[in-house]
């Protein structure tokens, strides 16, 4: 069959690129790459394991570091000491930066980091540096991500003596189709073909599955259908899902994410015992990196502590006369990081709203990641779940990576004799999917926690006479107003029919297919007509390969409301 | 709430080459389908999808015509009606729409089931249907999971909700519901627009939880006089409690949206 005239595909060097099946499939490996550390694991026949770098490190620091100029990861480069990491020449926090505009707040948080992140608020991407030689030498948070994952790509290749290509990498529920063609992209540039990508607390829930399909096998309680919260926190990004599991099936009920985490609380802190922090960092120079990442080290150690005593002494001397000597206990921290907790807290709300689950109905409450182990988390989740213990039958810090690992088994076909293998995850919708309408709002065609695959569609009309063209922005995200969501893409349908505004009927239709592709449809309808005004248009999103924020605004100058469009209201 | 989804499995499948709104027939390997004869009981009926409304009588028939399927990989021939998976070879079958949702979930096509084993039997298709499991498979079967995959999702959303439900058993005896009909019942219209106004001014969720509850007796009560219309085959009234629990859903939903 042929094409139809009017597709529009992105023609991104990370689409539909298709497998083709051989007899011995190639097992994927399961990536978790946390904003600070990483971890890979694999099916090897039986059962998941846990791959070892030559340090015998299961868990690695997640950061490229450009000194010499011969940039080198945390994979294969050992740390001289800590503060070799902040000095400027290397870059972390890759996953809280990738695929942000200078306008977002998370990039703006980053700017106390060591290495330079530079913005000019005008929606194009950060400027990112590291330094070598006393020289900013630029990057992005791709390239950063791409060096790493050839690292962990040959750690891997070697371990397990074989050419590794196929891969399941976990992402944060909040991240955007845009921030995942981006993640795409790096694991393009390191060789690597990303068969699923998965949201963090999804794998969770798949590992969840198969214990519980275990325990079901080994005649430990029924087969019956258990719903449960899962909670993942680590240094990025705090996202929560509500699962209902039975048979090894994990239907995923809601989501719910946000780009905070244990470096939030890292901030805060820092802020805490200086509340000069951004003034002595604004000049960036060389002996105020030093000083910020010698506060950093301290802070980061003593928030450790507190997970497991009630206060702390922090002594630091940070240069230049400043020094720092203070104690903070539990009830000051917990009051310095309120932000975060409460979003923590409100997400956990959320998510319980929308998968539509009474808190009593949760069989089982698990907690995992890297903030997992502070005790105000723990107790916070379990009060608003009303329990009094949480789930004990994970690795905090190794769930994800396990998920990932079954994922990759699955998905490339593997079965497993005992049926340890015999697993599913029907995964929803994390964001909300619309376009700009009603003026400057965001309209969802696709709501989050959908089902997938997914087909919805909205109509729309004209705003103005005769207007005969309209703009199709594409959102996807949970914010009211557009510019609180990230942009996916755009185009322009044009030669509809001159009519008297709201007459024009401008279906707007969304499919997202099994393979989690999004494609727009657009059609024109006039009333009493039963066939399009002008053939349908069909465009294939993410459309935007780079921050494109400032585009939106150059649309808005150049058209003004001329191709704006409304929701039609439901009648009554 | 739109009934049509079947059709946008088609869509799903054929999706990057369909020619859009064709004038007179898509023909597809195994069914014909033609568009929707003219009716104004769609309820949209300028859906993108429109166009690829199965013809009624095709819909409905749950009657064995196609008993002499086969497998079309192994060439196995079905045993029975129900045959979305090979039972000699497990591959996955191309969708007869032949087979209506009740089936699937192994019903009686009535309006009163018992949705408390949907779910595991829901699963239960998805771990022979989904997509993910079959991701090594070749392209054609892939297809099929998707859109067998895609129709268990369609079927196990509406029979679990009841005003779904109600539209779908409706649709299999060929009545079409508009749920976007204007309102023409005075005294419906005031009693929606008074509840309108109550959630509005609502001061505080005690107060919307309280119109809540009242929302789902209204939808109980009206989802009983459907069942009691439904089975003695009294359709005007059973669009009637059809519309009834539409709006007292779209309430039920804007209360959610505030809550
Ligand atoms: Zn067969």
């Amino acid at each position: 069959m042929a094409e139809p005239a009017y597709t529009v595909a992105s023609d991104s060097d990370t689409t539909g690129e298709e497998k083709s099946s051989s007899a011995f499939p190639e097992i994927a490996i399961g990536i978790d790459v946390g904003t600070s550390q990483c971890s890979v694991a694999v099916w090897n026949g039986s059962e998941v394991v846990i791959l070892k770098n030559t340090r015998n490190q299961k868990k690695m620091r997640s950061y490229v570091t450009f000194k010499d100029d011969i940039p080198s990861g945390g994979v294969s480069h050992q740390l001289s000491h800590e503060h070799e990491m902040l000095s400027g020449a290397a870059i972390f926090n890759m996953k809280r930066l990738i695929g942000r505009v200078d306008t977002d707040p998370v990039v703006h948080s980053s700017k106390s980091l060591p290495f330079l992140v530079q913005t000019l608020d005008i929606g194009v991407r950060p400027f990112i540096a590291a330094l070598v030689n006393n020289v900013w030498r630029s990057t992005t948070p791709e390239e950063v991500l791409a060096i790493f994952l050839v690292e962990l790509k040959a750690m891997a290749e070697v371990q397990l003596k074989r050419p590794i290509r196929n891969v399941v990498l976990t992402i944060p529920v909040s991240f955007s189709r845009f921030q995942v063609t981006r993640i795409e992209r790096a694991c393009a540039m390191a060789g690597l073909h990303v068969l699923r990508l998965m949201p963090e607390p999804t794998a969770v829930a798949l590992l969840y599955a198969q214990q519980q399909q275990q325990a079901v096998h080994e005649n430990i309680g029924g087969g019956a259908e258990k719903i449960a919260l899962i909670l993942n926190m680590g240094a990025g990004y705090c996202d929560v899902a509500v699962t209902a599991t039975a048979g090894g099936v994990s239907q995923i009920k809601a989501l719910a994410g946000s780009a905070i985490g244990g470096e939030d609380i890292l901030q805060n802190t820092m802020h805490h015992l200086l509340p000069d922090l951004e003034i002595l960092f604004s000049k960036h120079g060389i002996n105020e990196i030093k000083s910020t990442g010698l506060l950093r080290v301290a802070t980061q150690d003593a928030i450790h502590k507190l997970s497991s005593q009630t206060s702390v002494q922090i002594d630091v001397d940070l240069g230049n006369e400043l020094k720092i000597c203070k104690v903070v206990d539990q009830e000051e921290f917990e009051e310095v990081n309120k932000n975060v907790f409460e979003k923590c807290e409100s997400l956990i709300i959320q998510c319980l709203h929308d998968a539509k689950v009474q808190t009593e109905d949760v069989a089982d409450i698990i907690v995992v990641g890297g903030c997992s182990y502070i005790p105000k988390l723990r107790n916070l989740v379990m009060s608003v779940c009303k329990r009094q213990e949480l789930y004990k039958g994970m690795n905090p810090v190794e769930a994800a990576v396990c998920g990932a690992a079954l994922e990759g088994a699955v998905a490339s076909g593997i079965s497993d004799p005992f049926g340890s293998l015999d697993l599913l995850t029907i995964q929803v919708t994390p964001l909300a999917i619309g376009i700009r309408a009603d003026g400057n709002k965001f309209v969802p065609v696709i709501p989050r926690n959908t089902t997938m695959p997914t087909r919805k569609e909205l109509a729309f009309t004209t705003v103005h006479d005769n207007q005969t063209e309209a703009l199709i922005v594409v959102y996807e995200g949970e914010g009211e107003k557009v510019e609180e969501n990230h942009l996916l893409g755009y185009f322009k349908i044009m030669g509809i029919p001159p009519a008297p505004k709201g007459v024009p009927e401008i279906n707007v239709c969304m499919d997202i297919d099994a393979s989690n592709v999004l494609r727009v449809l657009a059609g024109v309808v006039l009333p009493g007509s039963r066939h399009p005004a002008i053939p349908v248009m069909e465009v294939r999103m993410p459309t935007v390969d780079d921050g494109h924020g400032w585009c939106v605004e150059a649309l808005h100058r150049t058209y003004g409301s001329g191709l704006d469009l409304v929701t039609i209201q439901k009648k009554i | 709430m739109k009934l049509w989804t079947p059709l946008s499995t088609i869509l799903r499948r054929t999706l990057p080459s369909i020619p859009y709104f064709p004038t007179s027939q898509f023909q597809s390997p195994t069914y014909n389908f033609s568009p929707s004869p003219p009716s104004s009981s769609t309820n949209s009926p300028n859906s993108l999808t429109h166009n690829f409304h199965f013809p009624l009588k095709t819909f409905c028939s749950g009657s064995p015509e196609n008993f002499h399927v086969r497998c079309w990989t192994c060439g196995h021939v079905a045993k029975a009606a129900l045959f979305l998976v090979c039972d000699s070879c497990r591959t996955i079958q191309p969708v007869d729409q032949s087979v209506d949702y009740f089936h699937i979930f192994g019903l009686e096509r009535k309006f009163d089931i018992g949705v408390e084993n949907l779910e595991g039997k829901y699963k239960e298709w998805q771990k022979k249907l989904h997509p993910d499991l079959v991701h090594s498979k070749s392209e054609e079967e892939r297809g099929y999971a998707a859109e067998q995959s895609g129709r268990v999702i369609d079927a196990y959303r509406t029979l679990s909700k009841p005003l779904l439900r109600a539209i779908y058993v409706l649709r299999l005896e060929g009545v079409d519901v508009d749920e976007e009909e204007t309102l023409s019942d005075p005294e419906l219209l005031s009693e929606i627009l008074e509840i309108r106004e109550a959630v509005e001014e609502a001061a505080d969720s005690q107060e919307l939880n309280q119109i809540q509850s009242q929302m789902r007796e209204k939808l109980s009560h009206w989802s009983n006089s459907f069942a009691n219309a439904y089975r003695c085959r009294n359709f005007e009234e059973a669009q009637n409690s059809i519309r009834r629990m539409t709006y007292y859903e779209r309430v039920n939903e804007e209360i959610v949206k505030k809550l």
